[in-house]
């Protein structure tokens, strides 16, 4: 058929009265319509007309003609509906151009129309925070009102109920947020039809198409797709049944398929789980998803707990948990057990540690001898628990922690649940666990124990420490540069070292430099000494055994006032940076301590540490401690009970809480306080996101920078690590929005907090801003990328960074430093071809005497970062599972104060994450076997030491004081002349040799340079030939990829991936490598075994003390002075004295200079 | 109706003359070096270099080797006689060429699987540029059956990869692919040319640029079908075509060009001048007036000047006396003074004289409509001239037969509003009302406005033209920091020197 010059003939056979005739018009339209649509275009009313027409015979062509001119004149949507009108004449197997819009369209307007139907609904729990707080407004209204004005802070909290306007509100996330549910333009006015206008036939067809193209997908098995959409249109219905799609399938076809080769539902599985965790940004969302997967991981006959274990601690169903550890130690065998224990390590590394204590409670009990070292803290916790849940309301009433406390309730309500479920007999092990039966046999009861040790964390610990102490590779010698380049007796220089040395021996147990360097730390006053002193917990961080008896000569006695009160505070923060995120052991103590002592300083040291150690305990008890001492109104005090305060109730939302802190904000005079407080009051809110916006717009429009500081850093915690759209356009809006420059600054900062999942995005959006004039949005910038590129080499990063270093302002090139070497920790040239050059530039700037003190700073800073934890640690805001590093994220933002106080850069040292991988067996052993890695070996090498270069640094300075010399040869010569009073024009002689002094000197100088020259070209040549050598080992070496591992050594995350396990070895492990401990299932368990030497372990029992014994030796022996001098001076005046007389061990004659710089931090505490 | 089609071409490359690349590099150099810069293109995403690559053609055709600079460049981008890239190119190819340099054996099967994974290597982009190459030679050599035939396999190809970086390529393809049928006997004007066998797959190529968003084919293919139905006279579909489709923004300047020309012709031919003048005055004044895309200028200003007469205006003397055109707006410039005078016998005279000329400029028809115009002008100039002046005299001066005729033609003119003017009827006078002060009027203030949005326009086009270059900030910064490096140093030199000073001042009072 000759295709259609004109359409008019045919158009103008649609207004016949013939329906035949109109049929036969349409028939050819419908086949020529790409050619003469632009004619049909006049007439589609007409078309339109005869599909309306219920009596014509072929309206549903009519419909497709319709739809076809609509696609063509671009006017989709309605193109899609009459397509979906066509019925049969529709054929989306059809795969041309148009076929393929009309079904994105369908596509859209699908996931549109579920997303309508299943609307974003908050979390259950949130929804109770608002509802529980609503009745505790009623409850203690009037006091509120009393004190609260409409502009006080907390109206906004009041009005949880009602829609707030803000651009943080929930309602219109579906505007501007392209990851909204919906997807692209879903919700958008005009990009699409409004779902619900359209007709219930057109739904209905529309359900019908995209089903057929689920259809074909599963036919495919193209299951991701049908995910995706599904996700998006949050659709459990289709997830669950895509997943279960994919398992049937694998099912009918899986016999065959080798076991080796991952399955397609894990894959499956594996890839709901990611997109739930790092594309869905919404809780409620996620956790309906998490619930869905979770349910179905049950069915499946060989679940993947690990999955599962995601899930579980995400969702907090400590129930599930249990449960499904009491079923792999009942099963018994050598697999079921080592799972078991994974499982038990990979709770740890994400699950808080009240989520941990209510795993534990609801194990069998055994009665081990850890059992009486729980701590008495958490009995009345559980017990008020069970009393709660006994007499529900009434203890809501009464009982303030239960009511406050949500997370706490939502357990309860799920135990009252896991009840029902159990009175309708559908789950026998909860009976059982209700009940807590001790355990049968032996084995369990063994095995049980070992679950609880791995934990409470004690396992992981004591692996990682035996790894860090065992491969530590710290160079010595530049810790030394640091320690000749800045003088001492400079407060902030002496801080710096302890800091350099306290990053690069994180973890190890190596304090060698303290007892190495006695004179240096007895320059260390005041509130160095208190960071000094705090340093050794960083550098022993981890070392559960003998945390305490190693610090027992600082801490503070309970009966005699002995000491400084500085290395006491600081003992009391090394105690919590020891048992970081672990308190269990040192609680008790630190909380007498805390008690007992009326010392600021001590108290200052030891909120510190509680709030370290009781990270996110959510203790009750500990928080009115803290909230009394608050309440005595101390501006030193205050601000580390704050933080500590909101450490303690890390993530815990607690509204009650919140409440004091904010009203105490407004009442106290001392800035300090309120930033503390302001601090705190984020850190409660820690990964709540939604949940926080009330708070967060309560206090960025308060008056107070302090308060606005404080709401930017909620922002920042609350939505750590999600990547927010509305989070990250608040920051950038304050960040060049707010008239205070602390407020402008943080908020830039965080950008790198809620980024830091995303570290690729984050260079250019802050590419303009590290630009700013404003030098502290500068520094914001060098923050932000470093904290989201911590650790990851990123090119785009350093290219910004590194003209930062140049910056004309100090801090700014702080700033930069400091990233710099949080980018490029564990970096080697390998990798990252600049490594070299930026340690070079590190290592030059330090040693620059026209530096300003604050760049040293950050150098020092840096140069113990880069090295972090004897270059096998890490920043990682995230776990090896993808989950948020509690910890890390914590520790990173309470170290982005030290721009206010100095000693909480020790908090740095939380985000140091040891990168090894340990097989442990089913004994918790460390057996001695290798894995392999499929790389060059020196693609992952440590960086070269530093040796040689730092040597050659003094002898350079010597050669530059050549020139002076020979200047100051040149004046004493003019000298001489002038003494022997010859006159200027007298010729003089300079051939006439003078046998005095200055020549002498001049030819002992130049053969010094000769000598000098030599030896630098003799080492030259030795460095040549070391390089050389090294190259050709490394050609050598370049050679052969892959390479074998000693069980528990060094490997970086991007190596992870090359590790493999040799598949025919005795040991395999449970699941794919990830970093940190795996477990191993013995194959053939009946050897005899080889065993790691746990060297750390030996090691430390006897150095410990000795350690303690050196230092503590001069300490003791200031105190023993201190005994006689200072009995009956007031505390106060004494710990002034006390301080001077510890310095002066060497000599009076420093005593001064303290003294200037004491005067110096009084200041900076008071203002 | 052909030469204005080659006016087009020559119109597209007007570029290369002045920014080609040096035209002294042999022409299959050129052709190599433009497979870098297709590289660098598809590497950086950006079209520039493509078209850049696509200037050099007009230079490469005029060279006498241009088939085996072409043959070259194929084999430098497929070094294996058995690609079948390769083999589509050279089958179009004259023999005596292709055999010049081909000795190679034939290729085992292994080798051949080998060359298609490299085949698959070579970008797409210089396989279509070397497709765009043949294309032209085989236009040049007259070949237009076998050009026809290469080009819709070539189109088809290009269409299948969704590629953007081929879309400037692409438009060209499908430039040459339309150039090829309409050349074609039967000519275009009948009902049977080839022509309209390509008008589905222009369309089908329209709704696919569209769908991937791509401007670039989308406005060349707009500007294709146009002209395509207006070479078969359908003005209808080509007016329903315009009504339906948008012309993207983001075309270049010679497809707007030439959209606004044959826009122009379209709303001429439906009567609406005032229309058409305004889209022959932007064509006009967009496109270039030197160089080989002086036709278009040429064909655009005639039918500009045709349009302006019909408006019932004159153009400009300055228009005639452009050097480049003076000879081909000569006949033009006889009509005008043959309207301008109203001279009915003069323009007769014109249009008899020039009948070829006119009707090969299209301009024909729509000169046979100025007749009226002319009777206008006179009816108009006589107006001028006399406050009153009988229907007699009305009809000896503009040579009408008889007095009724002359009242009609100036009731008419009078209703059109081409003379201010009364009929008196029963005195056989026609009186024309007093000129009215144009400057009481808003008429002046209109113009300027009209002046003035034209020239905003223009500006905006500029800016929006204008390209920055990424990051040419960072280099200021970068020199910042250096300076501020350079003063630290010369702080530090100044503190040593200091020291220095002092001790040496010291020493001086030691001595003393």
């Amino acid at each position: 058929m000759v295709a259609l010059t004109s359409a008019a003939g045919l158009v103008g056979f649609l207004s016949e009265p013939d329906s035949t005739l109109q049929a036969f018009a349409l028939e050819r339209l419908n086949n020529d319509i790409d050619s003469v649509w632009t004619e049909v275009s006049g007439s589609i009313g007409q078309i339109e007309a005869l599909y309306e027409d219920q009596s014509f015979s072929h309206r549903e062509l009519a419909a497709l003609v319709v739809s076809k001119v609509y696609y063509q004149l671009q006017e989709y949507n309605l193109s899609m509906e009459f397509a979906l009108n066509a019925g049969k004449h529709f054929n989306i197997e059809e795969g041309g151009e148009y076929e393929q819009t009309i079904l994105t369209k369908c596509v859209d307007t699908y996931i549109a129309l579920c997303a309508l139907m299943n609307p974003s609904t908050p979390m259950s729990k949130d929804r109770r925070t608002s509802n529980e707080f609503d009745y505790k407004q009623n409850a203690d209204g009037p006091a509120n009102n009393a004190t609260a004005s409409m502009s006080s802070p907390i109206t906004p909290f009041s009005q949880a109920a009602l829609p707030s306007k803000s651009l943080l509100s929930r309602d219109n996330d579906n505007e501007w947020e392209p990851s909204a549910p919906g997807g692209g333009n879903a919700g958008v006015p005009g990009a699409h039809p409004h779902p619900l206008t359209l007709s219930t036939h057109v739904q209905k067809s529309l359900k019908t198409v995209v089903r057929s193209l689920f259809e074909s997908c599963y036919r495919e098995g193209a299951y991701r797709q049908v995910v995706g959409i599904a996700v998006e249109a949050r659709n459990m219905e289709i997830l669950r049944e895509a997943i279960l799609r994919a398992s049937q399938d694998d099912k009918s076809k899986g016999k065959k398929a080798p076991v080796a080769s991952v399955s397609q539902t894990e894959d499956l599985m594996d890839y709901v789980l990611d997109i739930c965790m790092n594309v869905v940004q919404e809780r409620g969302l996620r956790s309906k998803i998490l619930e869905l997967i979770l349910e179905l991981l049950n069915d499946i006959p060989s679940p993947d707990y690990f999955a599962i274990a995601r899930c579980v601690v995400y969702l907090d169903q400590h129930t599930m948990a249990s449960n499904m550890l009491k079923q792999l130690i009942q099963k018994g065998d050598g697999r079921s057990l080592a799972i078991a224990y994974q499982l038990s390590f990979d709770l740890y590394e994400n699950g808080t540690q009240e989520f941990l204590q209510k795993v534990m409670e609801e194990l069998p009990e055994t009665e081990d001898s850890e059992k009486t070292v729980l701590p008495p803290a958490s009995g009345p916790d559980s017990e008020a628990g069970r009393a709660a849940a006994a007499a529900e309301a009434a203890a809501r009433e009464n009982d303030g922690e239960q009511t406050a406390n949500e997370e706490e309730t939502s357990a309860e309500s799920d135990q009252l649940l896991s009840e029902l479920q159990d009175s309708a007999g559908q789950t026998s092990t909860i009976v059982a666990e209700r009940t807590k039966p001790k355990p049968k046999s032996e084995d369990e009861k063994k095995a049980v124990t070992s679950v609880k040790t791995i934990m409470r964390g004690t396992k992981s610990i004591e692996l990682n420490l035996e790894f860090l102490y065992r491969s530590s590779k710290s160079d010595k010698a530049i810790l030394n540069k640091i320690r000749d380049s800045l003088e001492a007796r400079n407060s902030i220089f002496h801080t710096s070292v302890t800091f350099a040395n306290a990053f690069m021996y994180a973890g190890t147990t190596i304090d060698t430099f303290f007892r190495d360097n006695l004179e240096w730390l007895g320059k260390a006053v005041n509130w160095s000494k208190f960071t000094a002193t705090a340093a050794l917990g960083v550098i022993h961080r981890g070392n559960l055994g003998q945390g305490q008896k190693l610090l027992e000569p600082y801490l503070p006695k309970p009966h005699e006032q002995t000491g400084s009160s500085y290395s006491q505070g600081g003992s009391l923060y090394a105690l919590g940076l020891i048992y970081t995120n672990h308190g269990t052991h040192v609680l008790d103590y630190l909380r007498r301590s805390f008690k007992n002592t009326s010392e600021e300083v001590v108290q200052h040291g030891g909120a510190l540490g509680i709030g370290v150690a009781g990270m996110a305990t959510g203790n009750e008890e500990i928080y009115e401690e803290l909230k009394t001492v608050l309440y005595s109104d101390s501006a030193i005090n205050g601000e580390a009970v704050g933080l500590s305060m909101g450490l303690v109730m890390l993530g815990t939302g607690n509204v009650k809480a919140l409440e004091d802190m904010i009203q105490y904000a407004h009442d106290t005079q001392h800035e300090k306080i309120v930033r503390g407080l302001a601090m705190g009051m984020a850190l409660i809110m820690y990964a709540r996101q939604e949940a926080a916006d009330e708070l967060i717009n309560g206090l960025l429009d308060d008056a107070d920078p302090a308060l606005r500081y404080g709401g930017i850093l909620t922002v920042a915690l609350a939505y750590c690590g999600s990547g927010s759209n509305k989070a990250v356009r608040k920051l950038l809006h304050v960040a060049v929005s707010d008239v205070s420059d602390d407020v402008r600054r943080i908020a830039v900062m965080s950008l790198g907090l809620v980024l830091f999942r995303k570290p690729g995005s984050v260079p250019r959006m802050v590419e303009l801003l590290s630009e700013s004039y404003n030098p502290h949005v500068r520094y914001g910038a060098t923050m932000a990328l470093g904290i989201a590129c911590a650790g990851t080499g990123l090119d785009e990063a350093i290219d910004l960074l590194e003209p930062m270093m140049k910056d004309s302002v100090d801090f700014v090139r702080q700033g930069a430093l400091i990233s710099l070497a949080m980018i490029m920790v564990q970096q080697n040239e390998a990798m990252n071809p600049k490594v070299p050059a930026i340690r070079k530039q590190l290592q030059k700037m330090i040693g620059d005497r026209h530096e300003d003190a604050m760049a040293k700073f950050g150098c020092a800073l840096a140069l113990g970062i880069i090295d972090a934890g004897g270059r096998n640690c890490t920043i990682g805001l995230q776990t090896q599972t993808g989950n948020l590093n509690m910890e890390a994220i914590v520790g990173m933002a309470v170290f982005t104060q030290y721009w206010y106080w100095f000693p909480l850069t020790h908090f740095l040292s939380l985000t140091f994450t040891p990168t090894h991988i340990t097989g442990v067996d089913g004994d918790l052993e460390v057996p001695s076997f290798k894995y392999h890695s499929n790389t060059r070996p020196s693609m992952f090498d440590y960086p070269p030491e530093q040796e040689v270069k730092t040597e050659e640094a003094p002898e350079k300075v010597k050669t530059a004081v050549l020139s002076t010399t020979a200047k100051a040869k040149r004046r004493k010569a003019a000298k001489e002349r002038t003494e022997r009073g010859e006159s200027m024009e007298v010729e003089p002689t300079p051939t006439t040799p003078k046998p005095d002094g200055a020549d002498a000197d001049a030819d002992k100088m130049d053969e010094d340079s000769n000598v000098v020259d030599t030896a630098k070209e003799g080492e030259e040549k030795a460095d040549g030939e070391s390089a050389a050598s090294a190259s050709t080992k490394k050609k050598i070496e370049k050679e052969k990829v892959g390479f074998e591992l000693e069980n528990m050594s060094r490997v970086l995350p991007g190596q992870i991936r090359h590790i493999s396990f040799p598949g025919e070895g005795r040991y395999q492990p449970v699941k794919k490598p990830t970093g940190g401990p795996i477990l191993l299932f013995d194959t053939t368990p009946d050897e005899p075994k080889s065993l790691l030497e746990l060297k750390a372990k030996k090691r430390t029992a006897p150095p410990g003390p000795t350690a303690g014994n050196t230092i503590g030796a001069s300490a003791a022996a200031g105190a023993g002075n201190n005994n006689g001098s200072g009995d009956g001076a007031g505390a106060r005046a004494a710990a002034g004295v006390l301080t001077a007389v510890d310095e002066d061990v060497e000599g009076g004659e420093e005593a001064p200079v303290p003294d200037a710089f004491d005067v110096e931090d009084d200041e900076e505490m008071e203002e | 109706m052909a030469d204005k089609m080659d006016v087009d071409a020559v119109n597209g490359e007007r570029e290369e003359e002045t920014v080609g690349p040096a035209s002294d590099l042999p022409p299959e150099r050129i052709i190599i070096n433009n497979f870098d810069l297709i590289r660098q293109a598809v590497d950086a995403f950006d079209s520039r270099f493509i078209l850049r690559a696509l200037r050099s053609i007009s230079t490469l055709r005029k060279s006498d080797k241009f088939a085996e600079a072409i043959v070259q460049g194929v084999r430098t981008a497929f070094p294996k006689p058995s690609m079948g890239a390769r083999k589509v190119l050279e089958d179009v190819l004259p023999d005596n060429v292709t055999a010049m340099q081909n000795g190679t054996s034939a290729p085992s099967a292994e080798d051949k699987k080998k060359d298609a994974s490299a085949e698959e290597q070579q970008l797409p982009e210089i396989w279509a540029y070397l497709g765009i190459l043949v294309q032209v030679y085989l236009y040049d050599t007259q070949q237009f059956q076998e050009g026809a035939d290469f080009s819709t396999n070539f189109v088809e190809k290009i269409r299948s990869w969704n590629r953007r970086t081929l879309d400037q390529i692409g438009a060209k393809a499908y430039f040459y692919y339309a150039l090829f049928h309409e050349t074609l006997d039967p000519k275009p004007p009948s009902k049977q040319s080839p022509v309209i066998e390509v008008r589905p797959k222009l369309l089908a190529a329209l709704r696919s640029a569209v769908l991937r968003k791509d401007n670039d084919t989308q406005a060349a293919v707009t500007v294709l079908l146009l002209r395509n139905y207006i070479s078969t006279a359908d003005i209808t579909q080509a007016d329903l075509l315009v009504a339906q489709t948008q012309f993207p923004t983001a075309a270049t300047n010679n497809q707007v060009c030439r959209y606004l020309y044959y826009l122009g012709r379209i709303r001429a031919i439906q009567l609406a001048y005032t229309e058409a003048h305004d889209h022959l005055e932007s064509a006009t004044r967009k496109s270039p007036t030197t160089g080989p895309a002086i036709g278009f200028y040429s064909q655009s200003m005639k039918l500009q000047i045709v349009v302006e007469l019909l408006m019932g205006d004159i153009p400009e003397r300055s228009v005639f006396r452009q050097p480049a055109l003076e000879a081909a707006l000569y006949p033009y410039f006889k009509l005008v003074q043959a309207v301008r005078v109203g001279d009915l016998q003069a323009f007769l005279r014109c249009v008899t004289n020039n009948e070829g000329q006119f009707r090969k400029d299209g301009t024909y028809t729509l000169i046979l409509r100025l007749r009226q115009n002319v009777i206008k002008t006179g009816v108009r100039m006589l107006s001028l001239s006399y406050s009153r002046i009988s229907l007699r005299d009305i009809c000896t001066r503009l040579h009408i037969s008889s007095e009724e005729s002359a009242e009609y033609i100036t009731a008419k003119a009078i209703r059109d509003g081409v003379i201010e003017a009364t009929l008196d009827h029963q005195n056989g006078h026609m009186v024309t009302n007093p000129q009215r002060d144009a400057y009481s009027t808003t008429e002046p203030s209109e113009a300027f406005h009209a002046r003035i949005e034209a020239l905003l326009g223009l500006r905006d086009e500029c800016v929006m033209a204008m390209r920055y270059p990424m990051n040419k900030h960072r280099q200021e910064l970068s020199e910042a920091a250096k300076a501020r490096e350079r003063e630290r140093e010369l702080a530090k030199e100044i503190v040593e020197g200091e020291g220095d000073d002092g001790d040496g001042d010291e020493g001086g009072f030691e001595g003393m």
